[in-house]
Formats: structure tokens, C-alpha cells, sequence
């Protein structure tokens, strides 16, 4: 069989999601001149026919080669996040693309899944003679401090492409994946304090439009034309939708082009627009379905990577999720991270469905052990 | 335990979210849904003034003044169509072209377009009387690049014009967008950075009418920042006048410091014309002359050197001890070398190195050249400066050439003739120099044996920078040799057969060396190549003549230059 009932759930939740993204794609692109724009739907409808072929390959693929290749793909992101400094192509103002042939790829997407599988591995390693796992009984050393090495070597670099949301929501993961695995909850504290009190020095380390963006954060009106005017912006086209919605393709906001990024980072305004609260409520509910299922399947796994596995690409989805949706409504800043699913680009739909194929297997394995 | 937690956790930012859309929408949505249908909110954006550029007295060459746009705020079809028929009846031009100035003008309707640019001031009183009919139409006032001087200096200042597709990929990461103006070479391409200005503006809510109703956001420009040069005014208006239409340049430079006192090339253009939008036939004029207006010569173009290379063939000869200040060599008109006879411009007398400098004979250095063998005539070509850019502060330098029989074997696959040696050793053939290398050349025999390095830029901001550049390096020749080809630079100037008699007379003492350099196709290349006075050397002057003819023409220009100055009191 291909397909355990858990992974068709999931593929038929994420394949609504997709849909509900190409169709204000198309919506947001429609008043747009030139080739490049008429062709986005269609170039998103191939990224998510190509995500499903994916899923397919990695629902039938045994999670469990992850385990052995942790490293292998540890370095592989490694070298493409090398790659991007060296010969990325620049683009709004920042480096994170790729350019393969005729399409870029951003390698932070598939950074985040990298950073994912090796926690996974990491905090399920035990010896062989013990029957629990023995991270609980783990130094501060041992529990935190050498994977936050690891973590911080790859954050570091997407932080100065610069990609401040992504090596943000890497580290969330990271302070997640810690919680999740038993970690005991002394040492988490003490290194969230130990974080709140370098904070002044990563202020300093920040470029300057990434300081501005977090004080526009906490007052849109000090930057009415960049990115304070995108939140304004955003927010008009949130609140303007009412409960109903304005209609496919008649959002005023996102099709006159007040909102910038609207087939991107801004898509969930834009959907918001034309389909209004009762559209947003669907869509966010089917996000959570989403999430719901890969915990559900967390819970079922007696397999302790898969089990972490499991928990984090479920989290991953949800910090990406919150951050982008909050940055929308104007409760977070404005970092630059896509709605998964439903913002265009190729690198984040792939990745979302090789994501969602990994915890389709998971649930068909659970019965290895 | 910790994910049941972590469930909990996840639906709890799932309602967050949800009651977030349900804020905005229920709660904030009649304010929004107002905004949105009425599109009342506008953006005014406001420019800051360009950095200006002052010469060394403080004056300035590039600067601002202000200009007054027509702006329209985005309405209705037909409201718009009326406000433009008004603003033509006003500012006396068809509305067709207002029409379609909005047309193109137009990003998006929150932010006003500008229909007029650069109106006359008292236009602009006129259409802001009439406020209160023109609702909708709003003067903005913004500065425009200015030039007091005209042309003056232009090549080292550069122009300023849209932002172009190469440039914008390289600074976007700066911040820089579409349509922005930037640089174009000299020093508003060099210095854009710090000479650029911050845009602010002000966002606001209109009512329907578009008339405004409240501030909602004010970020307020910032000004670039001035910098100042080296170049002084007076001199750089004297040596421009003195070179007039002819094609060439002419530097002249402290030989202590290499800070660039005047720096001249002709033909110029006038920056202001890419200033003035509308009517680009003197733009396309400038771009398509085949003179090149926009090409800065003193550094960026490249000239056999002739006979003022024969300066640094002495020095090496002395300082290789190939020849002494006694060692004669007849000139006879000419010499064979291999199966060809290389001529001198004229017969001379047998002479030592002081004469043949002064005669500038060609033979006396086929022969010192052939002793000491192209190798060691390159080294020290680099040794003075050539075959690398000065690395002054203005961009496109370039580096010049100087040949070598191991460079042309591997980039050629051509072997190295002794005649090749002979045309080398008096700065012909293959080696290519800039006007503002030769200049430096000469600053080291003016200041007894230091290569400077040039410079232009003296602050910014206030800032002294020209205190962190690099110190002037020595040039390993004794000072002695130097010395004596400095008294012969001398002679040049006042003995009555040398080649640069057409500066002598002058009321201070001038040293200096000619040179012609023959080109394939046209008249030669003038050159002269000097510093005065001759004691206490204050300026190192080259004049560079493309096509000009004998060196004796860049020669005859550099006194008019130099009269004109002691006669202005600037010596």
C-alpha cells in the first residue's frame, strides 16, 4: 500500500492549503504586467505537482536512513549555505538564493529540516545497554551546549545573508527540540536566561534595516514607507475583508498593489482580504489539523528519533506558521518568512512536502520497533 | 507530559492567531474597511540634498538648489483629467503632456505623482495660491544637483542620472532602488555612499475629496555629506581656459603630497544636462561624440609616454651603472639595430646624458636602452609608478603597460627584438601610460625621490582622510643621479637648443621634459612634463595633447598656464 490512512490525511490537508495558496496567488498576480507574473500560478502549480511526487517518494522511504545520513546532510547544508555566500544571487536586498539553471533555490528552507533530523538524532542516541533514553541524565555540556555548536554554526550563516526570520525560527526549533527531549528543565532555563542576557550584543551584531525592522515592529510609524507601510498595509487589507471576505479576485488592497509582497511573505493578507474572517478561520484550522496530525503520529511512535523526528518537523511547521501569519496581523516583525504552502516559491513547497512525506513514513514504521 | 504541553501550547497560538484576524476584523474593521474603500492613505515622500563637493578654499563646485514638482494625488478618472487641465492652464503647457507624464509617473494611488518637474518659481507661487480649487495638487519642493561652475572639473566630479540595471544588481544590498540617482563617474560615482541623501516622507489620511486630514507616520530626510577636495578653483579655471577646445588634459599636482590641485580634459561636458529632464538631444549628443566627452584622459586614458620615459631610462642607466655623466655616445641621425635603422628626430653632437636629456637624443638612449637590456628598463618603470594604477580616489583608472620580452612571449607568443628595446627606451611601442602616472613620475625628480601618491579628496564631512593614506614610498636611485637629471630638466627649459624653450622666460625658474609621441594613425601626441619653481618645486604640471602635434605645443601651453598663475598671485 502507498499510503497509510494518517499520510492521506495528510496529503489531502496540505493539497487544501495549496490550493486555497494558488488560487490568491493568481489573485495577486492578475493586475501585474509582464510574463514573469502571468507565469507564477502556473510555476507554483508545478512546485506543488512536483512536492507530491515528493511526499510519494519519501512516505516510502525509510526515515530511519536519516539516522545514518544526519551528518551527511549536516554538511551538505553546510556547503549549500557556503554556496549562497559565495555565489548567490542578490535579490531584495538579500542573499539567500541559489541560482541552479533556470531557478533558484533557498537553501535556509532546507536548513531548517537538516537542523530538525540532526537534533532528532542527537538527543535519541543511547548506549546500548540502556533501555531509556539518557538525555535526562545528560551534563549541560553534553545536552546543550554541543548541539547549540552545531546549531549556531548554521544559524550564523543565514543570519548574515541576511535572513533574520529564518535563523530566528531555527533557533526556536532548537529551544523546542530541547524542551521536547527531555532535557531537564533547570538547564533550559538557565540557558534561556544566559540568551536574554547576550541579547544586547546580538543587537549590535544586527545590519542596520534588520534593527530597523524590529523597532518598526514596536512603532509601524517611524518607517511609514518601507516596512511599517507593509504592516499598515497588511492590517488594511486584514481588517477590510469583514466577515465574508471581498471575493476571489476582487481584493482591493493586494490588487491594486498597496500590498507589497503579496504572493509571498503577505499572502495570508491577501487570502484574508478576499475571503475574509470565516476563510482566515478555515484556513488557519486546517493548518492546525496539520500540525495536530504530525503530533498525533509524534505520540503513536514508540521509535525515540522518530518520535523526536516527528515532534519537530510538526513544531517547525507551527513556528514558521505562527511567525508568518503574526508578522501579517502586525503582532510580530517583519523578518521575510513564507507561509508554508501557500506563499510562492518552489525551495519552501518542496520542502514542506518532503517534510509531510517523512511524517507519512514515520507512522507507517512505527511498528519497527 | 512536556507534549501534551506542547499540543496545548500549539492550539493556544492557533487562537491567538484566529482572535488576532478577529481583531482586525470585528473590532478595528470599520476604521479599516473605511481606509481601504476611500484609499485615504498617502504617501508624500520628501528628499534630503545631496552631499555637496567644495574645492580646497571651501567653494562650491557641486551643490543644491531647490526645484519645484507638480504633484497630483491619484483620483477619480475624471477628477484627475480636470485637476491636469488646470495645471496646464496655469503652468502654460499642453495637457497632453501633463497626461501623459502622469501616465508614466504613476506606482501606485497612495502616492502623488509628479506631473511638472522643475517649474519656474513663480509658477509654483501661482499653482499654490490656487489651493484651495486644486485640491489634489501639492508643490513639492526638492533639490537638483547644481553646478555654479558649469563644466568646471567635470570629469573629476562626474554626473549624476537614473540608477541603471548593473549598477542597481551590485547596490541594492546599500538600499539603493529603481530610479534612484547615483553616480556616474569621478566622485559622485566614487563617494556615492557618503554624498547620497535619505529619503524620508510623511504618510497621511485624505479624505475623499483628497484633501488631507491627518498626519499617520513622518520620517524626516537626511542629508548626504559634503566632501571637499584638493582642487582649487582658481587654477583648475585657468588651465581649463588655456586648454580650450583642444583634446587632452592637464594635471597639476603637489609633488610633496600628491594632493591633485587642478586636474583639466578636454573635451568636457556639461553635467548639467543630466540634471534637465527633457530634450535628450545634448545627451545623445555627448554619449555618441566620438571624442568622448565622458572620458577622463588624465587617468583613464593610455599614451606611449615618448621621450619624457627617457627620464627614467637615465636614472636607471646611472643607477645600473651602465653609463656615467661622462659617457658620450655620437648620435650621427641614427643608428642601425638588426636590418632596420632607427633615426633621431635630429643630428646631434656626441654627448653625455645631461645634453642628450636636454636635446632629448634619441640615439644617445637606443644605445642606453640596448646596455641595459629591456628587463631592467621595465623594473624601473615600475619602480616609478607605471604599469599600476595611482589609485587615486576617482574610478576607471587604468593601469597603463609596460612591456616586457617574458610577458610578450607568454600573452603573445612573440619573441623580443633588440629594436623592440630601442623603441622601449624611448617610450615607445608597446608602453601605455596615463597623463596622471607621467605626473608622478615627474613629482619624484621635483621632490628629490619620493613617489606620492596622488589624491583629491581632502575630507569628508569634516573628516580629514587624506592623513590615512598610504606615505610616499622612496624610488631606489640615488639621490645624486636625481639631481643631476634634475638640472638637466632645467636646461631643457633654459639652455636655447634644448626642447622645451617655449617655457623659457618665464619669470620663474621652470624644469621640465617634452615629449612626441608618434602614433600610427594622425598627428602625434604632445607631451610636457614639468614642475616649478625650479628651487623649491610648489606645482608638478603635465600637459597631455592628444593628436596636438610636437611636444613643443604642450610645452608653449604649459607656460601660458603657468604665466597665468604667477600673474594671479597662485605661485
Amino acid at each position: 500500500m502507498l499510503l497509510t490512512r494518517s499520510g492521506a490525511l495528510l496529503l489531502i490537508t496540505a493539497l487544501c492549503i495549496a490550493c486555497l495558496g494558488i488560487l490568491s496567488i493568481y489573485s495577486s498576480t492578475l493586475q501585474k504586467e509582464g510574463d514573469f507574473w502571468e507565469l507564477t500560478y502556473k510555476r507554483q502549480i508545478f512546485w506543488v505537482l512536483l512536492g507530491i511526487i515528493f511526499f510519494m517518494l519519501f512516505s516510502n522511504f525509510n526515515y530511519r536512513r536519516f539516522w545514518d545520513a544526519t551528518y551527511f546532510l549536516y554538511a551538505a547544508t553546510l556547503i549549500l549555505l557556503l554556496l549562497v555566500v559565495a555565489l548567490g544571487a542578490v535579490r531584495l536586498g538579500a542573499q539567500r538564493w541559489l541560482k541552479v539553471a533556470w531557478f533558484n533555490i533557498q537553501p535556509s528552507e532546507a536548513a531548517k529540516l537538516a537542523i530538525v533530523v540532526f537534533l532528532a538524532r542527537y538527543y535519541s542516541t543511547k548506549p546500548a545497554e540502556a533501555l531509556s533514553l539518557s538525555v535526562a541524565r545528560m551534563g549541560i555540556v553534553r545536552s546543550i551546549l554541543i548541539p547549540l555548536a552545531f546549531v549556531i554554526i548554521p544559524v550564523g550563516m543565514i543570519v548574515d545573508q541576511p535572513d533574520l526570520g529564518s535563523g530566528l525560527i531555527i533557533f526556536f526549533i532548537f529551544l523546542i527540540m530541547l524542551y521536547l527531549s527531555g532535557v531537564r528543565l533547570s538547564y533550559i532555563t538557565g540557558f534561556l536566561l544566559m540568551c536574554l542576557a547576550m541579547l544586547p550584543l546580538v543587537w549590535h551584531s544586527l545590519r542596520g534595516y534588520q534593527k530597523d525592522r524590529l523597532l518598526v515592529f514596536l512603532n509601524p510609524n517611524i518607517d511609514p514607507l518601507g516596512a511599517g507601510y507593509t504592516i499598515i498595509q497588511s492590517k488594511i487589507a486584514i481588517g477590510s475583508g469583514g466577515i465574508f471576505g471581498k471575493g476571489w479576485l476582487s481584493g482591493t488592497q493586494s490588487q491594486l498593489r498597496f500590498l507589497p509582497e503579496s504572493h509571498t511573505d503577505f499572502i495570508f493578507a491577501t487570502f484574508a482580504e478576499e475571503w475574509g474572517l470565516l476563510g482566515a478561520g478555515v484556513l488557519l484550522f486546517l493548518y492546525y489539523l496539520l500540525i495536530k496530525q504530525g503530533l498525533n503520529i509524534a505520540a503513536r511512535t514508540s521509535d525515540g528519533f522518530g518520535r523526536l523526528l516527528a515532534l519537530g518537523i510538526s513544531c517547525m511547521f507551527g513556528i514558521q506558521i505562527f511567525t508568518n501569519v503574526a508578522m501579517n496581523l502586525g503582532l510580530a516583525p517583519v523578518v521575510g518568512v513564507p507561509l508554508y504552502l501557500m506563499s510562492y516559491g518552489g525551495s519552501s513547497v518542496t520542502i514542506t512536502f518532503i517534510s509531510l512525506g517523512i511524517l507519512a513514513n514515520i507512522d507507517k514504521k512505527r511498528s519497527v520497533f | 507530559m512536556r507534549q501534551k504541553i506542547t499540543l496545548i501550547a500549539i492550539a493556544c497560538i492557533f487562537v491567538l492567531l484566529f482572535s488576532g484576524v478577529v481583531n482586525l476584523v470585528c473590532i478595528q474593521g470599520k476604521r479599516l474597511r473605511y481606509l481601504s474603500e476611500k484609499n485615504c492613505v498617502r504617501l508624500l515622500p520628501q528628499m534630503g540634498s545631496r552631499g555637496r563637493i567644495l574645492d580646497r578654499n571651501g567653494l562650491v563646485i557641486a551643490g543644491n538648489r531647490l526645484s519645484y514638482d507638480v504633484m497630483v494625488l491619484p483620483q477619480e478618472q475624471q477628477e484627475t483629467e480636470e485637476l491636469l487641465e488646470k495645471v496646464s492652464g496655469v503652468l502654460g503647457e499642453g495637457v497632453g503632456g501633463l497626461r501623459k507624464a502622469f501616465r508614466e509617473q504613476f506606482v501606485s494611488s497612495s502616492i502623488p505623482v509628479a506631473v511638472a518637474s522643475n517649474i519656474d518659481v513663480k509658477k509654483a507661487i501661482a499653482l499654490e495660491e490656487l489651493k484651495d480649487e486644486l485640491s489634489g495638487v501639492m508643490i513639492q519642493p526638492h533639490p537638483l544637483r547644481d553646478y555654479p561652475y558649469g563644466r568646471l572639473a567635470c570629469h573629476v566630479l562626474g554626473y549624476l542620472n537614473e540608477i541603471d540595471h548593473w549598477r542597481l544588481t551590485k547596490l541594492a544590498d546599500y538600499g539603493y532602488k529603481t530610479k534612484d540617482l547615483v553616480g556616474f563617474g569621478g566622485i559622485e560615482e566614487k563617494y556615492d555612499y557618503y554624498l547620497r541623501q535619505e529619503e524620508g516622507g510623511v504618510s497621511f489620511e485624505v479624505d475623499h475629496r483628497g484633501r488631507f486630514v491627518r498626519v499617520l507616520g513622518f520620517r524626516p530626510p537626511r542629508d548626504g555629506k559634503d566632501i571637499q577636495l584638493t582642487l582649487d578653483v582658481r587654477v583648475q579655471e585657468i588651465a581649463e581656459e588655456m586648454l580650450g577646445g583642444r583634446i587632452g588634459s592637464v594635471i597639476l599636482m603637489d609633488p610633496y603630497d600628491g594632493q591633485i590641485i587642478a586636474m583639466v580634459n578636454s573635451p568636457g561636458f556639461d553635467p548639467e544636462v543630466f540634471v534637465k529632464k527633457g530634450g535628450s538631444a545634448p545627451l545623445r549628443r555627448i554619449l555618441n561624440d566620438p571624442d568622448a566627452p565622458l572620458l577622463n584622459r588624465a587617468i583613464s586614458g593610455v599614451y606611449p609616454p615618448a621621450s619624457v620615459f627617457k627620464v627614467i631610462v637615465a636614472a636607471a642607466g646611472l643607477e645600473n651603472k651602465k653609463i656615467g655623466y661622462s659617457t658620450t655616445f655620437p648620435c650621427g641621425g641614427g643608428m642601425q639595430i638588426g636590418n632596420r635603422r632607427f633615426s633621431c628626430w635630429d643630428v646631434h653632437e656626441p654627448q653625455n646624458v645631461f645634453w642628450a636629456l636636454v636635446h632629448s637624443c634619441d640615439v644617445f638612449f637606443y644605445r642606453t636602452g640596448l646596455l641595459l637590456g629591456p628587463e631592467a628598463i621595465h623594473d624601473f618603470a615600475l619602480k616609478f609608478g607605471l604599469s599600476k594604477s595611482t589609485s587615486i580616489e576617482l574610478p576607471y583608472e587604468a593601469a597603463g603597460n609596460v612591456p616586457h620580452p617574458l610577458k610578450r612571449k607568454i600573452t603573445q607568443f612573440r619573441k623580443w627584438y633588440d629594436g623592440d628595446t630601442a623603441n622601449f627606451s624611448i617610450g615607445q611601442g608597446e608602453l601605455l601610460v596615463t597623463p596622471l602616472q607621467i605626473a608622478r613620475v615627474m613629482a619624484v625628480f621635483a621632490n628629490g625621490g619620493k613617489l606620492v601618491n596622488p589624491y583629491v579628496v581632502s575630507s569628508i564631512a569634516g573628516k580629514q582622510v587624506s592623513r590615512a593614506r598610504q606615505k610616499a614610498s622612496p624610488v631606489p636611485v640615488q639621490e645624486e643621479y636625481l639631481n643631476h637629471i634634475r638640472q638637466a630638466l632645467k636646461a631643457v627649459v633654459s639652455s636655447p637648443a634644448g626642447t622645451g624653450t617655449a617655457v623659457a622666460g618665464v619669470e620663474i625658474p621652470v624644469a621640465g621634459k617634452t615629449g612626441t609621441a608618434q602614433v600610427s594613425r594622425g598627428q602625434s601626441h604632445a607631451w610636457f612634463a614639468g614642475f616649478f619653481p625650479y628651487t623649491k618645486p610648489r606645482f608638478v604640471i603635465c600637459v597631455f595633447l592628444e593628436n596636438g602635434g610636437s611636444g613643443h605645443f604642450a610645452a608653449a601651453l604649459a607656460r601660458q598656464i603657468i604665466e597665468k598663475m604667477i600673474a594671479e598671485g597662485l605661485v
